[in-house]
Parts: structure tokens; sequence; C-alpha cells
């Protein structure tokens, strides 16, 4: 439905500002009507890297139904976790099976090869793109998510691990904890928590008293 | 020292540490009339003003949007107001992101299909197949990560909401930078304002991007309750079809016969949803030929391409929305992160019967940002319309200063010209949509002259931010000779700076700070009756203790 009258734009390779956007100037985008990629690097090799390491194809699926047996989110990925070798060049096959838009972002990628060191795929709902990136040489976990807004917020967060990582990220579907995590407590708590300190106080004070 | 001894000794102490302020009147008199008034002791200084610094009154244009320019053969007005909109934006929603060079669809930001318009049906020269695509985007939401509001905006220094909007389709992220969290410029309060003409084949596509269940229904305007494919098109999960769930997209359709202004806003769970910004004006323009329209206005405010009907009758056409919000609601979506939690804390904890708006905004913003971007900019003799809707919850009292204005339609609906008289004050309830003709005649009766004039709420709370003042829904008719070039309108050397403060708004400034320095002053601290009072608590306790403790005494 979303793309029955989506106009052919041809694919472009931009490196243009978007003025109402005016903190991704110098990005290098790609656009045609099932999504975006920006930034992509098939060959310049990052600054620790002798050789491309290995190469690795994947795919990500997106949508509301892989955050279906997540409690608490809302939109998921069938993958929250990528482990690649450093200096390994990386294609993404981002699919999208939502009938609305999509991210898959990477960040702390360097600045020198990736404006603002970023690499995105943007998918349109019920659309498949591919974009392909280098990660430098270091051990490094780097952030992975959609920037729709809330949609990191509500599952749609994870990482990309080069080498051995340099620790989980926190909040990572299945990985990590939240950092702000709720309580889940029942409704009664304050009461039962209020009891066992009375009934602490009392006990302790009764065990002083005696002689 | 023996109890006794103690007692006295604290009763003393409290005797002579009493504050003289507390003593019985007649025992104060009678003390006067034997001893006289007590000596002069200094009041305490006024304290130094804390004001913050302040924000930049009105941000540079260095990519130049408000100037006059001509895009795709769009001629877009000057925006005289310092904030304006990207022109590539305006443009694009006029001719349609698929009749645009790839070029200016790249600076408008939108994505390839967020206005598609098609055919001209009636041969009259405007395309008249119109395809609208809305998100919907949550600002100021919570996060699991980080302590603050994430893709924020703020409708006034330091203010930051937790709010809905509906969205057009924007590439990209949502916010400018990764760092900063903010949200990109064109994602804002309130809900693009959108203009259809009169007889379009309009579908609207909601490609829900929240994650909460939302509907759009079109308030006033003239729609089928089914869809030419007999489905559900009222936006109403009660009667007409389920709810669009997260992820999901459905499309709404309708021919309208009827021009005028309308409202559009999500259903589902509307006193929640609703107020919480899933509303915006939906203008039906009267069909004329060659009537391309500006199909979304970001942020309503200045329409900078108005529609022919405008032209022939009005020098300048402005949008104005009025919504309030109540920090009891909007904090909730900061407050928790998993959406069951928030959909129960909004729609099952939060009782709307009990609820008082805290926050009023105009096209958005609160004072003094209203004066960035919705000031009502014109010259003298001008005729300028002003499509009015309140989407707050409570009523709004509209006066405007230095100038009576007459109402033409209300509720989208032309009123006999008999029944149109000049006012000053227009009370517009929930949802209610007001036409207004402003005439700039210096006639004593439209209008008295040029000058920088308030309109705003007359119900005080509206001219609040959380109850302090200026704030809330002020905005200006300001004639063009009182603005200056940067758009900014001159205030005769009046400071704004403490409003352009987040501290001020904290309430942590006095509020005539700035033209009356130290004469409204916070004050200092009176130590020496701290001292004495603290010496009072101190023998009160010894005094209560003794008693006690003689009585419960451990043998």
């Amino acid at each position: 439905m979303t793309v029955c009258l989506v106009s052919l734009l041809p694919v472009m390779g931009y490196g243009q500002q978007t003025p109402d956007h005016s903190e991704h100037s110098g990005h290098q985008m790609s656009v045609d009507p099932a999504g975006v990629v920006m930034n992509e690097n098939h060959d310049t090799l990052p600054r620790d890297c002798r050789e491309i390491s290995r190469d690795y194809s994947l795919i990500v699926h997106a949508g509301r139904k892989y955050a279906a047996d997540v409690p608490g989110m809302i939109f998921g990925m069938d993958t929250y976790e990528i482990r690649v070798q450093p200096c390994a060049r990386v294609e993404i096959t981002f699919v999208n099976e939502d009938h609305v838009r999509h991210q898959w972002m990477v960040h702390g990628l360097p600045n020198y090869l990736y404006p603002a060191g970023m690499f995105h795929i943007e998918a349109s709902g019920g659309n498949r793109v591919t974009g392909t990136f280098i990660v430098p040489g270091d051990d490094r976990t780097y952030l992975v998510h959609c920037d729709m807004a809330q949609h990191m917020e509500k599952g749609m967060r994870g990482q990309l691990v080069a080498g051995s990582g340099s620790g989980n990220l926190w909040a990572v579907a299945g990985i990590s904890n939240a950092f702000y995590r709720n309580f889940y407590l029942p409704g009664y708590s304050s009461l039962l928590v209020t009891l066992v300190l009375i009934g602490a106080f009392l006990s302790a004070f009764w065990l002083v008293r005696r002689p | 020292m023996t109890k006794r001894k103690s007692f006295v000794a604290a009763l003393v102490l409290a005797l002579l540490c009493f504050p003289p302020q507390w003593y019985p009147l007649p025992l104060r008199l009678q003390l006067t009339t034997w001893f006289g008034a007590a000596d002069y002791r200094d009041l305490p200084a006024s304290l130094p003003p804390g004001i913050d610094n302040a924000e930049e009154y009105c941000p540079p244009d260095p990519q130049g949007w408000r100037d006059p320019q001509t895009i795709e053969g769009v001629e877009i007005d000057a925006s005289a107001a310092c904030v304006a909109d990207n022109p590539f934006a305006v443009a694009t929603f006029v001719r349609g992101t698929n009749n645009v060079d790839s070029a200016t669809l790249l600076k408008s930001g939108l994505t390839a299909d967020a206005v598609e318009k098609g055919r001209d049906l009636d041969g009259d020269g405007d395309p008249d197949e119109i395809h609208i695509r809305l998100e919907v985007a949550e600002l100021n939401g919570g996060s699991a990560v980080v302590s603050g509001p994430v893709t924020q905006y703020q409708i006034a220094p330091g203010i930051k909401p937790g709010m809905w909007v509906f969205a057009p389709k924007f590439v990209g992220m949502a916010v400018e930078n990764f760092a900063t969290n903010q949200a990109r410029r064109s994602l804002r309060l309130p809900s693009p304002a959108i203009r259809v003409e009169q007889g379009d084949r309009v579908r609207i596509t909601l490609e829900n991007t929240h994650y909460m269940p939302h509907t759009l229904h079109l308030h006033g305007a003239d729609h089928g309750f089914v869809d030419s494919s007999g489905e559900g098109n009222d936006g109403v999960p009660l009667t007409s079809e389920t709810a669009v769930m997260p992820g999901d997209a459905r499309s709404y359709e309708l021919n309208p016969r009827q021009a005028g202004t309308m409202f559009y806003h999500c259903h589902v769970q509307p006193h929640v949803h609703v107020m919480m910004g899933l509303q915006g004006l939906f203008i039906i323009e009267e069909n004329r030929p060659d009537n391309w329209l500006q199909t979304m206005n970001l942020g309503a405010g200045l329409v900078r391409v108005p529609s022919r009907r405008s032209q022939e009758n009005f020098d300048r056409e402005y949008d104005l929305h009025y919504l309030d919000l109540d920090k009891e609601l909007s904090e909730r979506i900061q407050r928790d992160n998993d959406p069951r939690l928030i959909t129960r804390s909004m729609h099952r904890e939060y009782d709307i019967t009990d609820s008082q708006p805290d926050y009023f905004t105009l096209n958005g913003r609160s004072f003094p940002y209203t004066f960035r971007e919705s000031l009502v900019v014109g010259e003298e003799n001008e005729r300028i319309k002003l499509r009015v809707v309140n989407g707050g919850g409570k009523g709004i009292a509209l006066h405007t200063h230095g100038h009576k204005f007459t109402v033409t339609d209300r509720d989208g609906v032309r009123l006999p010209e008999n029944s149109r008289t000049p006012q000053d004050v227009l009370w517009l309830a929930t949802t209610q949509r007001a036409d207004l003709a402003l005439e700039l005649v210096n006639d004593g009766l439209h209008a008295y002259g040029p000058g920088i004039w308030l309109f705003h709420d007359h119900q005080y709370k509206g001219i609040t931010n959380d109850g302090i003042g200026p704030g809330g829904n002020i905005g200006a008719i300001v004639y063009s000779q009182y603005m200056s070039g940067t758009g900014w309108p001159e205030t005769r050397g009046v400071s704004w700076d403490q409003y352009f403060t987040a501290a001020y708004y904290r309430k942590e400034i006095p509020v005539w700070e700035h033209y009356a320095p130290g004469l409204f002053s916070d004050t200092g601290t009176d130590w020496w009756m701290l001292l004495r009072i603290l010496g009072l608590a101190l023998a009160l306790g010894i005094l209560v203790a003794i008693p006690i403790g003689t009585v419960f005494r451990r043998r």
C-alpha cells in the first residue's frame, strides 16, 4: 500500500547539504524509492587497516513481528548483535517487513572516513536496501539502531562487535539490561515494605531491651 | 545541673528567643507603651540577580530561508519573522514530491512519496489527485539509556513537554545529530496544517511509526464513512475500523465538496492522543484555476504560497494553531520506557477530569519563542486572513491589541455579511475554528495605527508558562516598519534577556529584575533571626523532653 504510488526517482550519489538537516552536511547519500544508503564505503581502508580482513554479507530483518516475543518492545530486528573481524568489509542487506520506514545505522565509526561517524541504511516500508562499509582495525563495540523517533527506545537497538569488542552496550534486547530499568513490583509493595520495616524495628527494639 | 535548673534555663532561653512578631498583640501593645518601638535593624539586602546567559533572541538565517525566492517555478513569499520554513520543502509541497527534480527533493529533506500530486481532473491547470503520507513522531520522549528526554523539542527556554505529532515523511534521522539529541528542525509541534482543494481526490496514508495504535479522523471535512473499497474511513476505532497498529499503514480518502477551515486528529483514546498533539489544521481551499496549493504548512504560521482565493481577497494569510498541554500527562512518556507501562500510565492512571493545563502554545511554541516564528507581520492598509483553531482542552478568549477583526467563517462555514461585526475578543471552544479578516486600516475601529500589538488568550493562565508570565500563547501583530531586518520586532529598548533563559521559567528570577534591578529582587537571609528561632527550637525540645523523660524513666 505504501509504495504503490512511489515515483521512480533515479538512484543518485550526492554529497550535497540537505538544508533541512544541516548537521548531515557532507554525507554521501544514495537515494531511491526503496530507501537510502548514507556514507557507503566499499574500498577505502581505515587508517589502521592494511587490507580487508574478511568480507561479510549479512541480512538483517526488521519489523514489529520481530519484537513479538520480546516483552516491553514494539519494533524489533532478527539480529541484535553482529560480530565481525576488525578491518572487515560488511555488506548489510536490511529487510524492512513493516509498512513504515526503518533504519539500520552504525555510530562511532571514524569521522575521517564516515561523516559524523555514521553509516546509515534506510528502507521504506516493505523494501530491502543493501549497503557496504569497512570497520576499523580496533576491537570495539559500535551502536546499531534505528533513528526514527523512539524506535531505538522501543526495540531497534543492537551492537556491532569488531574483534573482541569493548564490552556490551546497555539495553540491547536479549543481550544487556536497560540502564534505567523499571522495578515491575506489585501494587501492594509499599504496604509490604512498610510492614517489614515496622516488624524489623519492633523485633530489634524488643531484642535490645531484653535484660 | 539538676532537671529543675535545666528546665528553668530552657524556659528562659525560650522566652528570650521567642520572636516578637509572634507575641500576642495585647502584650506587644503593652510593651510598646512601656518601652516604645524596638531599635532599627537593617532588613536583609537584595540578592544580586542570577540571570543566566540569555539565548539569542533571533537565530541567524545563513541559508536565506526567510528571503522571497522562486524554486521549481513556485514563487515563495518572504517570511518576515526570524525563523522560517525550508523553502525547498515549501516548493516541494506545492509541486509534489513526484514532480520536483532530485536536487530540490534532496534539499527539501522529504521522501519521494511524501506528497504526490497526480492528474488535473477538471482541466483547470492544477493537480487534483493528491496523496499525502503522514508519520507519527514522539518528541521529548523517554529512554532506557539516557536520563533526559530524547528527540528534544523546546516550546520555550528549558521547557520540553513530551508530545506526539503527525509529521510529513522526511528522509533520515529524527534528530539534527546524534550528539545533541535535538529533533530535526522540521519535526515539530504542531502537526502540519494540510491544504487541499475543493473537489480534489485526496488520499492520506497514515504510516504509524509510533509505538501505540493511532488513526486519522477528518473533523469537519467532507468524507465518507467508508472508502471506495468499503473499508472504514472515519478513523474512529469505536465504529468504523480498528486502529492502525505500530508499523502498519492505512489510507483514508476524501473528495471534499465544501471548502473551509477544518481539523484532523487521531481518534484513538482521543482525550489522551489529541491532547498529546496528534491534531492539525485541515484546510479545504475553494476551487480556482491554476490553484497550486502548499499542501503542508510546517508548524502552521505564514502561508508562503497562498491559494488563489486568498490572493484575490487578502494580502497575506497565517494559520494559527492553539494547543494547551498538561504536564501531568506529557511527562508520563518520559517516566517509563516500557510501552506497556506507558499505556497504563497514560490511559488508566492519568485522569483528565482532574487535569489542569500548564503550557499554552501558539503554532507549537510558547512565549518568547512565539516571537521567533508566529508574528503576524503586515503593512498599513493590508488585509490579512487568519485561520485559527483552538486544539486545546480549555476555551480561549483570543484578544487583539490595537485591532478589531471580523469573523468571516466559523467551523469552515461562511457567515452571512450582515452578521459580521468587528470584535476584539473571540471565544473559541475546543476544536472550534474561525477565519478572521484583520484589516490594518487606521480608522480607529479596525486598527489604531502602526506598532507592535500583542494578540493572546485573555484567559490569564494562557499567557503563562506553567504559571510564569509572560509566557503561553502571546503573539503579536507587527507593522513592517517595526521589524528589524533580521526578523525581530523593535521593542523600544525593552530587554527580554530574562525571558530567554530557562531559569526564568524555572521560577528562579524575580519578574522585574531587568528594569528595576535590586528594587523587587529576592531578599537575603536574616541570619540573626534564624539563630534566634533555632535557639527557641532547642529550648522547646528540652522543655518537652524533661517531663516526658521523667515519666518514662527506666528503673
